[in-house]
């Protein structure tokens, strides 16, 4: 373990953590404005050239806004649920390779945090792990709506968590690998969305309802349940479960373009540029669906995950090793 | 990357070890059902950690499919003995072992 | 050897401690944030011991999967914490003492001098131990039958926990 390699990881660390942190508020952003400009109207627009410093000035609001606790909250876990959403989101960000290596002072510097031969399932038991966050925050603010929302919620992210697993599966039969480094190298070729064709729509599907987003959202939908799992936190403790959510989003769409677009790779610009260029498509397809589709009802969403995509995601691995097998 | 040098066996068997007696207490001492279902779960932890030690010993690969059935067997007796748990609470309203003793003579 | 003696001892303390929390608590969600928190720490020993797979398997079904299942059966039954917290008499000695004996007999167990090389460092393992590939070798070779009997297990606990659950009427 030299300090060689120290240093360089916490630089690494520095970044990925500065990156994530630092495009969650521009994230905000992208999405009041998409949104804004998909409904027919502007979305901020006052507070900054094109209203970029709104999500700057909500967070300075947040920051300064009472923090409520409830009065028969079970106060440890109260403040540990965010904190777990955040982290889980955080960590999973450490295998996911931004680019290919880069060779300085003479040392082959790999761009990802840690290479950890069972990269996939890290990531998986990493998101496994945030479904802490959300029960534990439902729970330990004491009050009905928000157990309801965490119980659903959390019930959705554990249901469509098979289906995501299983769809990664069968891109780990067609690579031989569990890396994600090498998962993405292997795809110079050709990316695995062509073969994986249905496999990719229902790893996107399951991501979307692993990160609570719309047309997923019922669990934190106003109409239905004050605001789900997280209706008593105020201020930064809600930021945070926001922070989490997006950085989830990051890390849903890492995953997505490492094992299924190819990751960095393509033709002309460098392999980061390459990578930005697809998370922010990503981003954008995130947004666009929130504008675009209605919310499904709790059992229209459980009836989904168990009933049309499991499935699907079974066959898809089942044809898949038939191919691998005969080849 | 080279692994580096380990940590001498017998530290993990004792901390098993340990681990095991914790979770004999629990399942001995407590009176919720569910918590005794947790020191089951914390016994069969030190199981699963002492085989990993004893694979990682021999360099051999059995200790790991060992706990590979372990974990399984594991998530199936969770999975009926909670449902147990269920129908008994709906019944006697009650997840206390202590009064669960028609059958007591 | 600093650094894997340093996460070592960490690792077990947590799960100590928070054993020691598990089996102490009187609010059952707290104990089994504690379980959760041992789950993690015998994890990260696996790591130590080359075993990258189980460890990652280890967070993904044992923490993410059994013990949201407790929390859910948990929050759903609105369980509080007992009063008092402990069986009551002469139940709690005999069940310390017994305790103390099975620890004794697993102490003697493991540091008699017919364990061998117990102290000795441990011989070097090839690259690829503990490695997916390496479980899958050996799975589904020597150990097929017992994999394919467990698969049905796994089927007959699914189909068991929903009609011991189901309620009478539905």
């Amino acid at each position: 373990m030299d300090t060689a390699f120290l240093i360089e990881s916490v630089i690494k660390v520095h970044i990925v953590l500065g990156f994530v942190l630092l495009v969650v508020p521009f994230i905000v952003w992208a999405e009041r404005k998409i949104l804004g400009h998909m409904q027919d109207r502007i979305g901020p627009e006052r507070v900054g050239p094109f209203g970029l410093l709104q999500t700057i000035a909500d967070g300075l609001k947040l920051f300064m806004k009472e923090d409520l606790v409830p009065a028969q909250a079970d106060k440890v876990v109260f403040i540990l649920a965010p904190a777990i959403t955040v982290v889980t989101a955080l960590i999973a960000t450490t295998v996911i390779p931004w680019g290919d290596s880069v060779t300085l002072f003479g040392r082959t510097i790999p761009l990802h945090i840690a290479d950890v031969n069972v990269a996939l399932l890290f990531v998986l038991a990493t998101t496994s792990m945030g479904v802490y966050g959300v029960v534990l925050g439902g729970w330990a603010s004491n009050s009905k709506y928000p157990l309801l929302g965490g119980l659903r919620s959390s019930a959705q992210m554990i249901s469509y968590e098979l289906a995501q697993g299983i769809s990664l599966v069968s891109v780990v039969l067609l690579a031989g690998t569990l890396s994600l480094a090498q998962i993405a190298r292997q795809q110079a070729h050709m990316w695995y969305v062509v073969p994986q064709f249905f496999g990719f729509w229902i790893y996107v599907i399951s991501g979307i309802a692993e990160t609570n987003r719309a047309p997923f959202d019922l669990p934190e939908a106003e109409t239905e349940l004050v605001a789900g799992f997280h209706t008593e936190y105020s201020s930064m403790k809600w930021a945070f479960y926001f922070l989490g959510e997006y950085a989830n989003m990051m890390v849903v769409s890492g995953v997505a373009i490492t094992v299924f677009l190819g990751g960095w790779q393509g033709p002309v610009l460098p392999g980061v540029v390459w990578f930005l260029i697809k998370l922010t498509a990503f981003l954008f397809f995130f947004i666009w669906l929130r504008a675009t589709f209605p919310r499904l009802r709790y059992d229209q969403l459980m009836a989904f995950g168990w009933k049309v995509l499991l499935p699907a995601a079974i066959l898809n691995l089942v044809v898949t090793a038939v191919v691998v097998a005969l080849r | 990357m080279t692994p580096a040098p380990t940590i001498p066996l017998v530290y993990y068997q004792v901390l098993a070890a340990i681990l095991f007696t914790i979770g004999v207490v629990g399942v001995l001492v407590r009176r919720s059902a569910l918590i005794i279902f947790m020191s089951i779960e914390l016994m069969l932890n030190a199981v699963n950690l002492s085989f990993v030690a004893f694979s990682r010993q021999h360099a051999s690969m059995d200790g790991h499919i060992f706990v590979f059935f372990v974990m399984a067997v594991a998530a199936a007796e969770v999975a009926v003995g909670l449902a147990i748990l269920v129908a008994i609470f709906r019944n006697r309203d009650t997840a206390n072992v202590d009064d669960v003793r028609l059958l007591r003579g | 050897m600093l650094i894997p003696a340093f996460l070592f001892a960490m690792f077990a303390g947590i799960a100590i401690g928070c054993s020691l929390g598990v089996i102490f608590h009187r609010n059952p969600v707290h104990c089994a944030l504690m379980l959760v928190g041992v789950l993690l720490s015998v994890s990260g020993l696996f790591i130590l011991l080359n075993a990258s797979f189980l460890a990652a398997l280890q967070v993904l079904v044992y923490a993410g999967a059994i013990m949201v299942l407790f929390l859910f059966v948990l929050m759903l039954l609105n369980l509080k914490g007992e009063n008092p917290l402990l069986t009551r008499g002469a139940a709690k000695g005999f069940g310390i003492l017994f305790a103390i004996v099975v620890f004794v007999e697993l102490l003697w167990t493991v540091l008699s001098p017919q364990m061998e090389g117990g102290m000795a460092a441990s011989p070097t393992v090839p690259t690829g131990f503990g490695s997916p590939a390496a479980i899958g070798r050996v799975l589904y070779t020597v150990w097929l039958y017992p994999f394919e009997i467990t698969s049905i297990l796994l089927l007959i606990a699914v189909i068991g926990a929903v009609v011991l659950a189901k309620r009478k009427f539905v």
